[in-house]
């Protein structure tokens, strides 16, 4: 009866594991069960994005509504072409809805907030808001305001 | 088992080198049927390693060896497998599981190799157990059995399943007089009532000579002797006659192949 | 001089043979899921090398979370940023200690005691004797350690990084008097499902294969001698200690390196 211990034991460990794993998922990383559904993207061009990375947040009114899905350079234009993926349907941004680079915090990471706008017409799967800010570069605003200094 | 030869094993030229030593020279032997044979030689003549060639745990450099007709070297795993299931070894240390009862031991190649009922194995492992006059020690460990106990243990978990073929690495060393007494009447009788093929491998001549039907005398890789053991006693080479009788010194050396002891003890160069 | 390269040489192909017989072992060992009947080989193996390991795996847990908290806080709030404390502690967890860890202490709690009782195995003559049975030792005896050691150390790296948030939750947020709202919710914002804990948990599965194929390799493959054994206990712990940190910086390149 021995192995009775030993199956009881492991039992016990395996639920332990999967309890572990179930904590780690919910509790630690958060995850929505909602939001595992249907996403849809839009590209914004930019300036500069000085240290936006994929999968960064996308934000309106600092609630996160989607992430940064890929970014890339157009050469011709020496500009930042970036690809968001926003969840829902299209239909819930207006099209002079207008984009910005900000940082959380001093030091924190990047991400895209977005302003709407009061357009009736909206955004569709692969549409690109035009309106757009790149991040502020701590480099070119010292670099402004010395200028101004020695004026 | 479907040959209808009279041999069991037949060995052909079989050549085995361990580093750059033969322990095989291009050796020939057939082990008959339903018989006990015996394989004889002073230590270290590689007797445990012919045991393991013919288990074809390891591959001989060159030659056949061919138990039932069928050729052991050309096997691959999956049917030295199944081949083996109709085999039975004895090991010098015993080899039971540790971790088992002696009950479970003997069991063991039952649960693996059949799917028979529970009453059913516990009836065999009793008849197995009892056969070895052991079946009151059947809740004992290994680890609480004299080494003449662990060995009949082993012994009735090698004829756990009624092997063709039963081999004995050996079985008489370290044993005290009654437990090599036993041994050599339990060896006897088994192998008259399953009517199984034995293969014996031992230095020990008397309890050997007294239960082998046919002896091989193994030295530096040949066969230097073969037959009943009466006319191996009788025999008149040389070796035979030093290993048969015991002799310490002889066609094969007392000395292990040195310089001259001059060399050594006076330190002159050779 | 030329003795020198014949030496390299020979050393160079003892290594490459060696490692040749490892993978002859991992694909005759592995060949084909453990059948229904062998269950309760693998049920026992669980026993012995996860449930065995939980004490130290949680003991370990609690006071590296414990200390993690402690070291983030202290180090954070000199710049006001206590609320990341939670995301701090559950990202170096999920992506790097919990995985390297517990690998690293199933090595040395499970690992070593493998090699030992594959090496006495084979000392005596048991796996031998199985083999002669007819019974393939490495589907019945290596096997079921194996697929033991790869169910075992993921749950037991989940339950590592469990205990260890707990551990900094008891010291960031009991003692210290962290903000509990901002501790968790700053966890779950910048933790990921997949990206964190998900590729945690490929690195444990990798680190468990690492770990039990050095170990019963070196069990099956050593000397049968009390010298061989305690040699090859003491180069399981040590040879799967090094896979386990090179393969952890190779794999935290490949999945989080950012080319």
């Amino acid at each position: 009866m021995r192995m009775r211990t030993v199956e009881i034991s492991v039992g016990a460990f395996v639920l332990a594991g999967i309890i572990a794993l179930i904590f780690l998922a919910v509790q630690v990383s958060g995850i929505n069960f909602d939001d595992t559904g249907k996403t849809y993207s839009v590209t914004a061009r930019f300036d500069d994005i000085a240290g936006l990375r994929t999968r960064a947040k996308v934000s309106m009114a600092g609630v996160t509504i989607g992430r940064v899905s890929s970014i890339d350079v157009d050469m011709a234009w020496g500009e930042a072409l970036v690809t968001l993926d926003i969840l829902g349907e299209p239909g819930n941004l207006t099209t002079d809805t207008s984009a910005q680079i900000l940082t959380e915090g001093i030091l924190g990471a990047r991400y895209v907030s977005l302003v709407p706008g009061g357009d009736e017409e909206t955004l569709g799967d692969g549409d690109e808001i035009t309106d757009t800010q790149g991040a502020l570069v701590l480099e070119n605003l010292i670099g402004e305001f010395v200028t101004n200094l020695g004026k | 088992m479907t040959s209808d030869s009279d041999n069991l094993i037949e060995i052909e030229n079989l050549t085995f080198l361990r580093g750059e030593r033969k322990i095989f020279d291009d050796i020939s032997l057939t082990i008959p049927r339903g018989k006990i044979t015996a394989i004889m030689g002073p230590s270290g003549t590689g007797k445990t390693t012919l045991l393991r060639i013919i288990g074809g745990q390891i591959r001989p450099e060159s030659g056949n060896v061919k138990v039932d007709g069928q050729d052991i070297c050309s096997m691959n795993r999956q049917e030295l497998f199944s081949f083996r299931r109709n085999l039975g070894m004895l090991f010098q240390s015993s080899a039971l599981f540790t971790d088992l009862s002696v009950y479970e031991n003997v069991a063991f190649p039952m649960r693996v190799h059949t799917n028979l009922s529970e009453e059913l194995i516990r009836d065999l492992v009793m008849m197995k157990l009892n056969a070895v006059g052991l079946r009151g020690a059947r809740d004992l460990m290994p680890s609480e059995l004299s080494g003449g106990m662990a060995r009949r243990v082993a012994l009735a978990r090698a004829i756990a399943l009624d092997p063709d073929l039963l081999m004995y690495d050996e079985p008489f060393t370290g044993q005290d007089p009654i437990a090599m007494g036993v041994l050599v009447s339990l060896i006897r009788e088994l192998n008259n009532a399953l009517g199984t093929t034995s293969l014996l491998v031992s230095h020990d001549i008397h309890e050997t000579v007294s239960i082998a039907d046919r002896i091989y005398v193994i030295a530096d890789g040949k066969v230097i002797g073969a037959g009943s053991p009466e006319a191996l006693q009788a025999e008149p080479t040389a070796m035979v006659r030093q290993f048969m009788h015991g002799e310490p010194d002889g066609p094969v050396p007392f000395h292990y192949p040195a310089d001259d002891i001059a060399y050594d003890v006076l330190g002159e160069p050779g | 001089m030329l003795g020198v390269v014949r030496a390299l040489g020979i050393r160079a192909l003892d290594w490459l043979s060696t490692l040749g017989r490892a993978t002859i072992l991992w694909f005759n060992a592995m060949a084909g899921l453990p059948r229904w009947k062998d269950i309760s080989l693998v049920i026992k193996q669980i026993y012995n090398v996860g449930f065995l390991s939980l004490v130290i795996i949680v003991l370990s847990a609690f006071s590296i979370g414990a200390v993690l908290a402690l070291q983030f806080h202290t180090q954070l709030a000199r710049f006001g940023a206590q609320e990341a404390v939670g995301v701090g502690l559950a990202l170096v967890l999920l992506r790097e200690l919990g995985p390297v860890v517990t690998a690293l202490l199933f090595a040395g709690r499970a690992g070593s005691a493998l090699t030992a009782e594959i090496g006495l195995m084979k000392t005596t003559e048991q796996l031998s004797s199985m083999e002669m049975m007819g019974v393939d030792p490495l589907r019945r005896i290596v096997a079921p350690r194996i697929w033991a050691g790869l169910l075992s150390v993921p749950l037991l790296t989940a339950i590592f990084n469990m205990v260890a948030i707990y551990g900094g939750v008891v010291v960031a947020i009991d003692w210290l008097g962290a903000d509990p709202g901002g501790f968790w919710s700053g966890m779950q914002d910048g933790v990921e499902l997949w990206e964190d804990l998900g590729k945690g948990m490929v690195k444990s599965v990798v680190f468990a294969a690492l770990v039990t194929w050095v170990a019963v390799f070196q069990g099956y493959d050593c000397p049968p001698t009390a010298e061989g054994m305690s040699m090859a206990t003491t180069r399981t712990v040590v040879i799967s200690s090094v896979l386990i940190l090179a393969t952890d910086f190779l794999l935290t390149l490949v999945m989080y390196g950012d080319f």
